[in-house]
């Protein structure tokens, strides 16, 4: 016999708001993904990198001022090395705003476009706990019974999927970006890199919706849970592979991989050729050097295939779209 | 002591705050010149508002309850139609439902289903409207849902759950902030019975298991209305009737009003006092249960110890058929509209019954008889 009362209680307490229904659908989807040890791992791993980025941004910080730390240190170990320190800060202090902009646009490109293939990798590991298990459970008529729409339950996964992505990519870059800055010998270069910061989290939000999206649709496309992520890490790898070969043939082939038009996406928002240009124009001897770059990079550097990469974007959008309206329906 | 009961209400007897309605044979003889025995059940808000095909004098007593209860109707819908490809689910279901407990019933693939899913817009209306709890179905869907609660027909959960965890889950979709969530889910958990189980993942749950874990995410955040679709099914007799048990208790003890769809008619006639029939997608009866069973009321099931012989031969001179079943009861039809004849007979014989079981059947024949007026009209 129990020893409390077991009788039905009536409830008399304030409700939730919508969103407060939304964000439990986004905190439990994530908290499932986070139960996964390879993904507690991985976002271990990022924010490791994001450390190790913040060290890079801040020995190169160093670099850029005259009377750093760094900069001394060097001088004291070698006349050589200390003539050499001291040639390269007067070239680069003559237009600080551009050697940090460019300095750290270039670094937080690689580091971002690097970091969203590790945020890809993640999303595929939780692809069949977004939508997949919902379905092969029937567990989608469950949410559609509850106080929450259709539109309700896929605004949650997606900040769920979006969530994964800003702690295994966004996350680890902006705080490089905030703590190299803070550790910066001069307050100004919060204000040079500013165009790092945009570009970082135009191209993070953009690409972080486009993939949060697609790992939707992929998610729904079938009930299994091993046939998703085989799905998603094939066209991943395929379209990583067939790219570079249809190169030369036919150029559009390249489209097909969501990896290659978000890399486009990159170039396009972080304009990388344009920060060289400048280098190049008004910073001595840095700038000459950075001529030295080979011609195909710097073409593919200023002219991104953008239209192609949107509008495949676009067409792959549409489709997870459409597989999750057919496939995520109560009935 | 003999006791005389209707069969319907058996199940829930054990439950401490139903009124009982048990009366001693001595005292039913004396009262039952003024009492016809269906009146006893008029306690709850029953009516006739919406009759479909087969048309059954009923309209006085549908008249009676409205004016005496007068209550806001839990579901209302104006020719809801539900077409899939081209199967039509629902045909035109114009109903509309007073508060209790109700009994949907209908064969395999009639609509039933469907029907609670137009109404909790699961599936999206061809045409048509409908409301429930005074809402419009398709415009306030969200507000709806906060307040009613479902258990479907098929084996779901959110899988990667421990039962209390998915519990508290579902109170939290259903807006409860997560420490009322939590504390009611564990309420509920123990009111449909589980123990400890409640902490194993609820994929690893036997078919009982599961029935009642749907049970309790249906009524975590306290709905006025629950829609039960075949909530029975899978269990053992034993886990069925404990189900019902609960489910009785819903609308008789808390008032949560309670639409129970089901193929089995016993576990309707256990708990239900209103009955709607769906065949084909459509209406064919809504109607109380006591109006069902007083249509049909001329025939009474008595269990008596001994003289059977005696009280077939009483029978036979008033030229009431009479048989013997083969539980030993013996199938009176006595043609009346109450059980006052039969009662003034064994009096007259000074046989004590141990039961008599007034309409028996009842709600099985009308079944029968609204599918073959159904099939006979297609």
């Amino acid at each position: 016999m129990p020893l409390h009362d077991t009788s039905y209680q009536h409830w008399h307490g304030i409700h939730l708001g919508l969103w407060g229904r939304r964000w439990v659908i986004a905190r439990h989807g994530l908290g499932a993904c986070l139960q996964i040890k390879g993904m507690r791992q991985l976002v271990v791993l990022c924010w490791a990198a994001g450390l190790a980025m913040t060290g890079l941004l801040f020995l190169v910080g160093q670099l850029l001022v005259a009377d750093s730390a760094v900069v001394q240190w060097l001088s004291n170990l070698n006349p050589i090395l200390q003539a050499s320190a001291q040639l390269l800060t007067t070239w680069l202090e003559q237009h600080p705003e551009i050697s940090v902009r460019t300095t750290q646009d270039l670094l937080l490109y690689y580091f971002a476009t690097y970091l969203m293939r590790v945020g890809i990798f993640a999303l595929g590991m939780t692809i069949p706990l977004l939508i997949t298990r919902d379905l092969a459970r029937n567990a989608i008529i469950i949410y559609a019974s509850k106080a929450v729409s259709r539109g309700d339950y896929l605004l949650g996964k997606f900040a769920a999927a979006s969530g994964l992505i800003a702690l295994t990519w966004l996350g680890p870059v902006c705080t490089a970006w905030f703590l190299g800055n803070l550790l910066a010998p001069d307050w100004r270069f919060f204000w040079h890199s500013r165009a790092a910061l945009g570009h970082v989290l135009l191209f993070g939000l953009g690409s972080m919706s486009i993939l949060s999206l697609l790992a939707l649709g992929v998610s729904a496309v079938s009930a299994k849970e091993k046939s998703t992520p085989a799905f998603w890490y094939l066209w991943w790898i395929i379209g990583g592979l067939v790219g570079p070969i249809a190169a030369q043939t036919r150029p559009w082939l390249q489209h097909l991989s969501f990896n290659y038009n978000l890399d486009q996406l990159a170039l396009g928002v972080f304009r990388l050729g344009t920060d060289l240009k400048l280098a190049q124009d008004n910073i001595p001897v840095v700038g000459d050097l950075l001529r030295n770059i080979n011609p195909r990079t710097m073409a593919a550097l200023n002219s991104p295939a953008l239209g192609g990469a949107s509008l495949a974007l676009f067409l792959m959008l549409a489709l997870a779209a459409g597989i999750i309206a057919w496939r995520v329906k109560p009935e | 002591m003999a006791t005389v009961h209707d069969r319907s209400r058996k199940p829930v007897r054990s439950l401490p705050q139903e009124p009982r309605e048990s009366l001693t044979v001595a005292g039913l003889l004396s009262q039952a010149l003024r009492d016809k025995c269906g009146a006893r059940r008029s306690n709850t808000a029953t009516g006739l508002l919406g009759t479909y095909g087969i048309g059954l004098p009923n309209s006085e007593s549908a008249l009676n309850i409205t004016m005496e209860m007068a209550p806001q109707m839990v579901i209302e819908t104006e020719g809801l139609s539900k077409v899939y490809g081209r199967q039509r689910a629902l045909d035109g279901v114009t109903v509309q439902v007073a508060p209790g407990a109700i009994g949907l019933l209908g064969p395999n693939g009639a609509g039933k289903s469907t029907f609670m899913k137009c109404l909790l817009e699961l599936a999206p209306i061809t045409s048509g409207s409908a409301r429930v709890l005074g809402r419009e179905v398709g415009r306030e869907g969200r507000e709806i849902r906060k307040r009613v609660g479902y258990t479907p027909e098929q084996d779901c959960h959110i899988p990667g759950m421990v039962g209390c965890e998915y519990v508290t889950y579902c109170a939290q979709l259903s807006g409860l902030p997560f420490q009322a969530a939590r504390r009611r889910a564990h309420e509920m958990l123990d009111f449909v019975g589980m123990g400890q189980e409640r902490y194993r993942k609820a994929d690893t749950y036997s078919t009982g298991m599961k029935q009642r874990l749907k049970l309790a995410q249906a009524i975590v955040h306290d709905p006025e209305l629950v829609f039960l679709d075949e909530p029975t099914n899978g269990l053992d007799p034993k886990g069925q009737v404990q189900i019902l048990e609960l489910i009785a208790s819903l609308w008789r003890t808390y008032g949560i009003t309670v639409v129970l769809s089901s193929h089995l008619l016993q576990n309707v006639d256990r708990i239900c006092e209103q009955i709607i029939i769906i065949a084909r997608g459509r209406l064919l009866v809504h109607d109380t249960l006591e109006n069902l069973k007083a249509r049909r009321r001329g025939a009474a099931e008595v269990v008596i110890a001994s003289r059977h012989q005696e009280l077939q031969a009483a029978c036979a001179r008033r030229q009431w058929p009479c048989e013997v079943l083969p539980n030993g009861h013996l199938k009176i039809e006595h043609q009346a509209a109450s059980l006052n004849p039969l009662l003034q007979l064994l009096h007259e014989l000074a046989l004590a019954p141990l039961e008599i079981i007034p309409s028996p059947n009842a709600l099985e024949e009308t079944f029968v008889q609204a599918l073959e007026m159904s099939h006979a009209a297609a």
